[in-house]
């Protein structure tokens, strides 16, 4: 079994990460006009993130809540302007258009940069560089907590396998969907608290410290990023025959000017995917019945060379 | 029933399989960890199961020992391995010669070739293609990029609720089918669907529309402008807008996207082609060929790169 070290000391830094806000937050009081974040929408953006990692949504947290649109959507509730959360949550969804999780590993986390980002560009009323420039790192901190749970939760594991022995269903069952809970609220409700109650100050402050070529720097990564994410995808998609759809999907949007809706792009996609299959299927097929025929064909030679 | 009480064996019905279903669909992720990823999840997934079919300590400690090996897969389509596996598992229950290595090899043999295929489908095409909806919906449009101020525009909630309801039809439909039809038509149906092609045609179709959408969606909303300019007799030449979107326009965008692809296909980790992607936009907006910009947008040419759209010609800049 392999724990790197490096993951708990990425525990660590993000604890000791989280510590160093809080007399940086107090430092940060005379900021400008800003929402600030009361305890209990502090916690309800806490709670949020965590039900993105959580299972209680029939499973369907890591399709809804954990996508930054989401996300976006519902800490623009809390806060009290749900369009413009929604807005901000999608500008920071781009970076994570393309993303996907695979065997365990993830490449950022598209849930804490959703779910933080939002708060702190809402509460700052930043503008997209900005937002942008917190979502990106607030998404590579996720990592950590990804790895935190990842690797913590091997312990229920070996519990289910002691009572497996024992022969004791309900707690195998236990192990599995009550216990690891109790430990993913606290590394993802936490953090995700505090950052919200405490980090809006300090983060805006930061932000309006830095000069301006940085955020246009990371404006440009805002449109330079989310190549990555559709890359990832291309991974498992871009191959073979299927290729040449995907400079044809380039195309149509780039020749549109960029105007056509993603709906037709989609139900052209359909179409093509029918029409696709079924020629391939057929060549398929024809070949299937040539080599047939032709083996007919030769068998009866044999057997009219062999009267003759 | 009653008069020939079996002490071996019993009998699945629907309401234990769709019982099965909605623990793992709830739970498939619930203790996810390194060291056997979904290994407690179809433990937990088959506790009915297991509970109606065997009633010694003995086996009950077998059958859950059986389940708790190394297992990931994706969730929702590989729901069929787990309906597979029901049936299998009653089958031996009830007499019928199926050993561990049966199951495992069923369980370890289908897990790849479905996490692939599922991913293909949930996470590849239906989710980007949704979520592209919901963005567009949301206000953020191809202008994402030319709009640096966001206090500028209002979003639309619609957008996040129209790709919650769509998602969450999709991706729960595509589950609860592939684990009922995995129980209904047992294991000779998964090894039939990967052997005939039924599921090739079905990966090669979500290709084809996985691609066409991957590859409008890069042209949506990657972007790349350069500001330097070359002189050519009187005319300053901006390469990007004169040179190379003439040739072919969104180039440079394009070609960003297929060397990440290469990059990442060569076994770079995506972190670090973020990191470095991160520090390359940064040290190419530092105005080298100017001064400092004051606002995030009013400085033209001043850096290598420059966001939120092409740079007006010249002409216009001075008149801005």
């Amino acid at each position: 079994m392999r724990i790197p070290i490096r993951r708990f000391v990425g525990v660590a830094l993000v604890a000791a990460g989280l510590l160093a806000m809080l007399p940086a937050a107090v430092l940060a009081q005379d900021g400008g006009e800003k929402i600030t974040v009361s305890l209990v929408q502090a916690a309800l953006i806490g709670f949020g993130y965590y039900m993105a990692q959580g299972p209680w949504l029939f499973g369907m947290g890591f399709f809804t809540l954990y996508r930054p649109l989401v996300a976006g959507f519902f800490v623009g509730l809390i806060l009290g302007d749900p369009a413009k959360g929604t807005l901000i949550g999608a500008a920071i969804n781009l970076i994570y258009l393309g993303f996907i999780s695979a065997g365990g590993q993830i490449p950022g986390d598209p849930a804490l940069a959703g779910w933080v980002g939002t708060t702190l560009a809402l509460a700052g009323n930043l503008d997209y560089g900005a937002a942008l420039a917190l979502a990106v790192p607030i998404g590579l901190l996720g990592t950590v907590i990804w790895n935190a749970r990842m690797t913590g939760n091997v312990v229920f594991v070996h519990y289910a396998d002691r009572k497996a022995e024992e022969a004791n269903i309900g707690e195998v069952a236990r192990a599995n969907w009550l216990y690891p809970q109790i430990y993913l609220f606290l590394i993802t409700f936490v953090p995700v608290f505090l950052a919200a109650y405490l980090g809006t100050g300090f983060v805006t402050d930061i932000l309006n410290a830095l000069p301006i070529w940085v955020l246009n720097g990371l404006a440009v990564a805002g449109g330079v990023l989310p190549a990555i994410g559709i890359a990832m995808n291309m991974r498992f998609i871009f191959r073979g025959a299927v290729i040449p759809y995907f400079f044809l999907g380039y195309l149509m949007m780039v020749a549109s000017n960029r105007s056509l809706s993603i709906v037709i792009i989609g139900a052209i996609g359909l179409a093509l995917a029918y029409l696709h299959v079924y020629f391939v299927g057929q060549r398929e097929r024809g070949a299937a019945m040539a080599a047939a025929a032709t083996a007919k064909q030769v068998a009866s030679e044999m057997k009219s060379g062999t009267e003759a | 029933m009653a008069a020939q009480v079996e002490a071996k064996g019993g009998t699945i019905t629907r309401r234990d399989v769709i019982w099965s279903w909605v623990l793992w669909t709830f739970f498939s992720h619930a203790c996810y960890n390194y060291e056997r990823l979904q290994a407690t999840a179809f433990a937990h997934a088959m506790t009915p199961i297991i509970r109606k079919l065997y009633h010694t300590p003995e086996e009950i400690a077998a059958a859950l020992k059986r389940h708790l090996v190394f297992f990931n897969t994706e969730p929702n389509v590989g729901g069929v391995i787990h309906g597979a596996v029901i049936a299998m598992e009653e089958q031996r229950a009830n007499g019928a010669d199926i050993d561990d290595d049966a199951i495992n090899s069923i369980k370890s043999g289908l897990m790849g070739p479905l996490a692939g295929i599922g991913d293909t489908i949930s996470q590849g095409t239906v989710t980007p293609l949704l979520l592209a909806l919901g963005i567009g919906i949301a206000g953020v449009s191809a202008a994402a990029g030319t709009q640096p101020d966001l206090s500028q525009l209002t979003g639309n909630p619609l957008g996040a609720i129209v790709y919650i309801v769509l998602e969450v039809a999709v991706i729960l439909a595509l589950a609860y089918f592939f684990y009922m039809q995995g129980w209904v038509r047992g294991r000779e149906f998964v090894t039939d669907m990967l052997r005939s092609g039924a599921l090739d045609r079905l990966i090669t179709g979500a290709g084809v529309l996985g691609n066409l959408v991957l590859g409008a969606l890069a042209a949506t909303f990657v972007a790349v402008y350069i500001a330097p300019t070359v002189s050519v007799g009187a005319e300053s030449l901006n390469i990007q807008r004169d040179l190379l979107d003439k040739i072919f326009p969104g180039l440079l965008p394009l070609g960003l996207v297929l060397l990440t692809w290469w990059l990442i296909r060569r076994g770079v980790s995506p972190i670090r082609v973020l990191v470095v992607y991160l520090v390359i936009c940064l040290v190419g907006a530092f105005p080298f060929f100017g001064e400092a910009p004051q606002y995030v947008t009013d400085k033209c040419g001043s850096a290598i790169f420059q966001p939120y759209g092409p740079c007006p010609p010249p002409a216009q800049q001075g008149q801005q």
